[in-house]
């Protein structure tokens, strides 16, 4: 009995060892960078080895002082989340599209909407930037919003047509005799049964908008429409020369936002990220 | 209350035939099996019905009005599906109430009518489960809820059974003839289990490619096939088909000799015989009509099915359940002369 009971014990000391030794791996640059951003600056670039460091909160008072921080926060947080809802509106519909009708010209559409993310995205910077400056958008979130929607509506359809694919046609059929229409089959039967791969689209979408750099600096030429990836930038240069401290901080808070959301929804995405391959 | 005819019904995808000049007439709270092998349009023409697909040609008539141009969600048809399509995120309570919800039943009446549906089939302690929690068996029965829970015209079975193993199987096939002739719903059935069309039908139309081969009760389609194909489908084992030739009333094949048929017919021709129609002989005898070596001897507890080789052809017998022999054992077989079926050698078709 006493046997059983160790072995078992050891096991459970082995798991939780090897699953702290990978948890603390991947949190370990983020705690590595609060403890730089609450370090004073001159201790952070000495070249020696510290073993009792300081804290300090001289870089949090100076990015929240000398920047607008919380407004590139609110503009980040914006224009992520505004670019998925019209992705979401934009793509569902389509994937449902792609996924269901036959057409003539179907399977063209379907590799004219992904090769758009095969194409050098410096390759439409300007026409974009001209686009935008003649439609007075240069320099607002709105812009931001439909360029990064545009960016990731390739992805979001094709992700979400991939999970609608997976539903049997005999469900809709169902529906149908039930006496349901189109919408509300859309609405009631397949937007839930995808409701994982949806998330999972969302949650790219965001990640891949929030490091989004080179449209938002093209865009957004005064701290207006700034966001945190550009903010970033701007404490890499300048006089100033490189402010690790703060750095590390901003970087910090632009990581906050996806991962909020990643950890309230992580029971849908871990079950999208599996369910499209493997059926269950 | 609810009569479908189909009338002149043809569907054709580009060059590809579904379904070619069908026409049936089913009577209001009959159960009519559409029996074929698989490819053989019985459920396209389920389809058709249910409006889930346009027929090419023809008309669909429920209840005297021309339904053709009808979308599905209006017919007031009900199915089943084989693979059951219960609405994965919804309870079985929403499942069931779903039909209601879409066809706007006055909320206070809905709950009653879901646990009504619910009792009827037995699943009234699994209204809160989802579908994924429960077994193939109650997954189709939550699916036999769904689709009475409104009392449609018209109820539309497409191979309900078949994710079934064998001893569900007929459980469920007692459950859905009592349902069907509880609540008095005309029904058409697809399937191409021939034990279920037999158990289940008031009448079965049997389907090969594309078109009826016959339409009949369970009797006639039995007892007086129209074709070889209607004739080798029915029955397990399978009519034993020889191919002979015939002259002045007398069958010859080799090794087989059958006096006293029909003696219009002449030439070659293809002789219908079950297995339960031949009896083995104790030795040989005048009124011996076939001679042939044992090929294999299957028990199944009521009767023994014994295989036999017969110059060139099989012939299935089904022998008294404590017959035993060795392979290659010599036996005389004779048939019940009046249960024999003559058959065109070319086309197939019963020559009578």
């Amino acid at each position: 009995m006493a046997a059983v009971k160790r072995t078992k014990g050891a096991n459970l000391f082995i798991r939780y060892l090897i699953l702290g030794s990978w948890a603390l791996f991947c949190i370990g640059p983020v705690l590595w960078f609060l403890s730089i951003g609450f370090r004073p600056r001159t201790e952070i670039i000495n070249p020696q080895p510290i073993y009792l460091p300081t804290f300090s909160l001289d870089a949090w008072h100076m990015i929240w002082s000398d920047w607008p921080m919380a407004k590139y926060l609110r503009n980040s947080v914006a224009a992520i989340f505004g670019s998925v809802a019209i992705d979401l509106a934009l793509a569902i519909p389509a994937a449902y599209s792609l996924a269901r009708y036959k057409y003539r010209g179907r399977d063209d559409i379907g590799f004219y909407i992904l090769s758009t993310r095969m194409m050098a995205p410096a390759i439409v910077a300007i026409p974009i930037f001209f686009l935008f400056r003649n439609m007075g958008l240069l320099d607002t979130i709105w812009a931001l919003m439909l360029v990064y929607a545009a960016i990731n509506l390739s992805i979001v359809t094709w992700i979400i047509r991939s999970y609608m694919m997976d539903i049997p046609k005999e469900l809709e059929d169902a529906a149908r005799t039930d006496g349901a229409s189109d919408l509300r089959i859309l609405w009631e039967i397949i937007i839930p049964a995808v409701l994982p791969g949806i998330i999972t689209a969302a949650v790219i979408a965001m990640i891949f908008a929030i490091n989004e750099f080179l449209f938002t600096l093209l865009i957004a030429s005064t701290p207006d429409a700034y966001t945190m990836s550009v903010a970033l930038a701007n404490f890499t240069g300048g006089s100033d020369g490189l402010i690790y401290n703060a750095i590390a901080l901003v970087a910090f808070l632009a990581f906050v936002p996806v991962f909020l959301v990643v950890i309230a929804i992580q029971k849908h995405l871990s079950r999208g990220l599996t369910m499209g391959a493997v059926k269950g | 209350m609810a009569r479908i005819q189909l009338s002149g019904i043809q569907k054709q995808w580009g060059d590809v035939w579904g379904v070619r000049d069908v026409n049936i007439d089913i009577a209001d709270e009959e159960l009519v099996v559409l029996l074929g092998p698989s490819g053989c349009g019985k459920t396209t023409t389920m389809r058709m019905i249910a409006g889930l697909e346009d027929p090419t040609e023809g008309e669909i008539i429920i209840d005297g009005e021309v339904m053709n141009e009808v979308d599905a969600r209006d017919r007031d048809v009900a199915m089943v599906f084989q693979g059951y399509a219960l609405y994965p995120n919804m309870s079985i309570y929403e499942n069931i109430r779903f039909p209601l919800r879409m066809r706007n039943v006055p909320k206070g009446d809905q709950d009653r009518l879901v646990r009504r549906a619910a009792d009827m089939v037995e699943m009234g302690d699994y209204l809160e489960r989802k579908p994924s929690a429960l077994s193939g068996g109650q997954r189709q029965r939550a699916a036999l809820a769904r689709a009475v829970v409104r009392e449609p015209q018209v109820f539309l079975m497409d191979e309900p059974l078949s994710n079934l193993d064998a001893k569900l199987r007929q459980a469920m096939r007692v459950q859905i003839k009592h349902l069907q002739r509880q609540l008095k719903i005309t029904t058409v059935y697809v399937t191409h289990d021939q034990i279920e069309a037999m158990t289940l039908a008031d009448r079965i139309v049997i389907m090969q490619g594309g078109t009826i081969q016959q339409i009949g009760t369970p009797d006639e389609i039995y007892s007086d096939p129209e074709n070889t194909f209607v004739a080798g489908f029915i029955g397990a084992p399978p009519m034993n088909l020889i191919s002979g030739h015939i002259h002045k009333g007398i069958f010859t094949a080799e090794n087989i000799k059958i006096p006293g048929l029909n003696m219009q017919v002449e030439g070659a021709i293809k002789l219908g015989v079950r297995p339960e129609d031949c009896t083995v002989m104790d030795a040989k005898t005048k009124t011996s009509h076939m001679t042939g070596k044992v090929f294999s001897v299957e028990p199944t507890g009521d009767s023994t099915y014994l295989t036999l080789h017969v110059g060139q052809n099989k012939i299935e017998i089904k022998a008294d359940r404590n017959y035993r022999a060795d392979l290659g054992l010599i036996e005389e077989v004779e048939l019940d002369t009046e249960r024999l079926y003559l058959f065109d050698a070319e086309n197939g078709q019963r020559v009578r």
